[in-house]
């Protein structure tokens, strides 16, 4: 199945963006990101701290809804979900 | 009008097109990228989330203000020292209204849309 995960950011600029992925079923949120951001040390230690754990203020969406960072390691993706990963907002 | 542009705004167009029938008072905010000893600005958004959330910001404002009117308009790029960053227009029948609404959009704003600004500087930081 067929996920896109789009960075923004400092995260973009570390990892890149609209990132497509074929992902196995079952496989749930917190991993997923975790796959795309072990090919860039800097990206992943910006988004998760040296236990592999959310950094607290790292922002996920899935399909344009908030996940709770807890609630990741519970969400499973499924075909045609559209995840996004970004730090905290700075517009205005 | 809610939108998110490269482009800059023409407020003065906005101003007049805020003044619908009723209107006592029409509130500008303009944020602009200050010169602290940087060149530009980089402006990126999610659109897809920005939007829809600045939608619901100027709806909730409306009520909660009593505004005639509501534009908001969030350049993405590059804008340069002194060029616009972030127009919002509100109009109101009564001043208080326009003052606070303004002032609620822009916070919200700030607060929860999905848009980061990053400062370029002359080294290219």
């Amino acid at each position: 199945m067929t996920v896109k995960v789009r960075f923004f950011a400092r995260f973009r600029e570390l990892l890149g963006t609209d990132i497509v992925i074929d992902a196995p079923k079952g496989k749930v949120l917190s991993e997923l990101i975790k796959d795309i951001a072990k090919k860039n040390k800097e990206g992943f230690d910006a988004i998760f701290d040296e236990h592999g754990t959310f950094r607290e203020f790292v922002i996920l969406m899935r399909n344009g809804k908030r996940v709770e960072i807890g609630d990741a390691a519970k969400v499973t993706v499924v075909d045609g979900d559209e995840i996004a990963v970004f730090p905290p907002v700075a517009g205005g | 009008m809610i939108r998110i542009q490269k482009d800059d705004v023409d407020i003065t167009v906005l101003i007049n097109s805020a003044k619908v029938p009723g209107t006592g008072a029409v509130v500008v905010f303009d944020g602009i990228v200050r010169d602290d000893g940087i060149t530009e600005m980089d402006l990126e958004a999610y659109e897809d989330v920005a939007v829809p959330d600045m939608e619901k910001i100027a709806r909730t404002a409306t009520q909660r203000f009593h505004l005639l009117h509501v534009d908001i308009v969030h350049r993405i790029g590059r804008p340069a020292v002194g060029e616009n960053i972030l127009v919002t227009i509100v109009s109101a029948s009564h001043r208080p209204d326009a003052y606070a609404g303004s002032r609620y959009i822009i916070e919200e704003i700030k607060k929860s849309v999905p848009i980061w600004k990053k400062e370029l500087t002359r080294d290219g930081g």
